[in-house]
């Protein structure tokens, strides 16, 4: 049976991941802390928290508040700076067979170029996301990811930078995800990611106030899948380079919903929280299912429900 | 090489000691094994999306792991529902400990209602190595104060209610916040433990600033979390040291290192 998949088919490097399932950013740390709860080698890839230039303090508390079938969060990049990345991290991630890639996310375009300027050449990394769609800082972040042109910008920009595979990360918060992606992919990223966290928020009806404390949060979980799963379906119709697909991905289902939607690859993250090895269940009930399907390789099965659909689109 | 433990564990026992507090007993044999005292575990509560964070309140020698919490919200309720030898997803253990000094022979443990689950655990560590070991425990009213019954025989005992209403304890309840009286014990004490709501441990600060306390204080915060294991950056505090984890580089912190009134978790 083979798993694997490739997601930088047009870079030198590659990013062949042994299987399709990945650990998404903001929800595995940057891997050390589940070293001691499960084999994290045989995940597909770890991507890290998200990193920024300098070290963040992050968003003020609450940060985090459970909804039905969701959760919303506003963490605010809280994180320990490309430097401290590189020297402390690095150079365990080069020890480890897992591929690391760092999510990065600049306060401007000249920010983005330079982290990725600052990883070039550095053991233990895999790959670069290029986040341009956090939804809970005020300057950079989703700023850039809600308009075609700065997207593809900041997307040239990091591909000038590295020669690393570059996967750039997308926003839902936006009118036409396919127009974004399409301008992104144009620019050079050699695959995308999607997505991450719808903006929502909640109010404390005792306290009269958002339970928040920066008001507003990104919803993840179950809530999103679906909308996830269309947007995945759009975009790897419209697109030619690798997509991953990411948003509420729960259960072995979920991913091969994904996948058939067009995912060559998939990122689980809030599930994490409750069953820490949740990604290597996924794994597990894909490797079930192609087996019981008599599936031999997985990319068999990337984009198959496009075949099925109806073409003309309407029912 | 895996330490920290994900695995279904059997209820032994479970039952609401006090009004919407509740003692639960379950077999852990490979999380009691390693746990310190001051350390926690996640309990998955049903379909909630997130786990729940409980102190590791006592341990014995057949692998019993007992925690003790209050229904606060739909995660503690549902658990509350779970029945003696059904089993919980439990996860731990997790995050640091108290650090028990090896000359402290006084040991001053100070509790805010369900805030003595994890104090009970050192209480037991301590006792067992001879240190002697008061605990003073404030509620708002008697009926919400730990039973007296189920402490270790050798502990001191003494209790605060707002109300001023009596425990049916050995010695008399005293009326008053449990840091109003800090000041009367913390001289003679080695080291001093805390564990209670985040608005306790200011009362506590300036308490034991009057009396110019200058030992250690270790107390244990008790927050919302996300993962539990330092991955999403839900519980970070701000401190002396910079942003920290609660999970993580916690749920033990020195008080002079904190600042309990911006910590709103």
């Amino acid at each position: 049976m083979n798993l694997s998949v490739q997601l930088a088919p047009q870079n030198k490097h590659g990013l062949q991941l042994r299987n399709p399932v990945m650990v998404a950013s903001g929800t595995f740390g940057y891997g050390m802390e589940y070293v001691g709860i499960f084999d994290i080698q045989r995940l597909g890839a770890i991507v890290c928290k998200g990193t920024t230039l300098k070290p963040r303090q992050g968003n003020p508390q609450p940060r985090l508040v459970e909804v039905e079938a969701g959760l919303l969060n506003s963490i605010g990049l809280e994180n320990i700076g490309i430097n401290a990345l590189v020297k402390d991290m690095t150079p365990v991630w080069a020890q480890w067979q897992v591929p690391v890639v760092v999510n990065i996310a600049g306060e401007s375009i000249g920010e983005y170029a330079e982290i990725a300027r600052i990883l070039a050449g550095k053991k233990g990394i895999a790959g670069i996301e290029v986040n341009i769609s956090c939804p809970n800082v005020d300057s950079g972040g989703m700023e850039f990811g809600v308009d075609a042109i700065t997207a593809a910008e900041v997307t040239r920009a990091v591909r000038q930078s590295t020669g690393l595979p570059v996967i750039v990360k997308l926003s839902p918060n936006v009118t036409d995800i396919v127009k974004i992606a399409a301008a992104v992919a144009e620019a050079g990223a050699d695959a995308l990611c999607l997505i991450n966290t719808l903006r929502g928020m909640a109010i404390d009806i005792k306290r009269r106030r958002p339970v928040l404390g920066n008001v507003r949060g990104g919803l993840s979980g179950p809530a999103v899948k679906p909308v996830a799963l269309y947007m995945t379906y759009q975009v790897a119709h419209a697109v030619k380079i690798p997509v991953i697909g990411c948003g509420g991905i729960s259960s072995g289902q979920d991913a091969l919903e994904f996948i058939m939607a067009g995912a060559t690859a998939v990122q689980v993250g809030t599930a994490t929280f409750r069953n820490p090895c949740a990604a290597l269940n996924i794994l597990e009930e894909i490797e079930q299912f192609m087996e019981d399907e008599g599936i031999r390789d997985i990319n068999a099965l990337v984009g198959v429900a496009h075949r099925q659909s109806n073409p003309s689109g309407s029912q | 090489m895996f330490d920290k433990i994900q695995h279904l564990t059997p209820i032994i026992s479970h039952e609401e000691i006090l009004p919407s507090i509740y003692l639960l007993l379950v077999e852990a044999p490979q999380i009691t094994s390693i746990a310190k005292p001051g350390q926690f575990v996640m309990l998955s509560c049903s379909e909630r999306i997130l786990r729940r964070p409980l102190s590791i309140h006592r341990v014995d020698k057949k692998g019993n792991l007992s925690l003790l919490y209050s229904v606060i919200g739909k995660g503690t309720e549902w658990l509350s529902q779970k029945k003696k030898g059904e089993q919980l997803d439990i996860l731990g253990p997790l995050g640091n400990a108290f650090f028990l000094q090896s000359q402290a022979k006084n040991l001053l443990l100070v509790a805010g209602r369900v805030g003595i689950a994890p104090l009970l655990f050192l209480a037991d560590v301590a006792l067992e190595r001879g240190n002697s070991v008061t605990l003073m425990l404030g509620a708002t009213t008697a009926s919400q104060l730990y039973p007296e019954n189920l402490l270790p025989g050798k502990i001191t005992f003494l209790t605060y209610t707002e109300d001023g209403s009596p425990a049916n304890t050995t010695i008399a309840t005293q009326k008053g916040r449990v840091t109003d009286y800090v000041a009367l014990y913390a001289p003679s004490s080695d080291q001093i433990f805390s564990c209670g709501p985040t608005g306790m441990y200011q009362s506590l600060k300036n308490s034991l600033e009057s009396v110019k306390y200058k030992k250690s204080v270790q107390v244990s915060l008790e927050v919302r979390m996300g993962c539990g294991l330092g991955s999403c950056y839900g519980c970070s505090i701000s401190t002396d040291k910079g942003m920290k984890k609660v999970c993580q580089d916690g749920p033990v912190f020195e008080l002079s290192s904190i600042r309990p009134g911006e910590i709103k978790i």
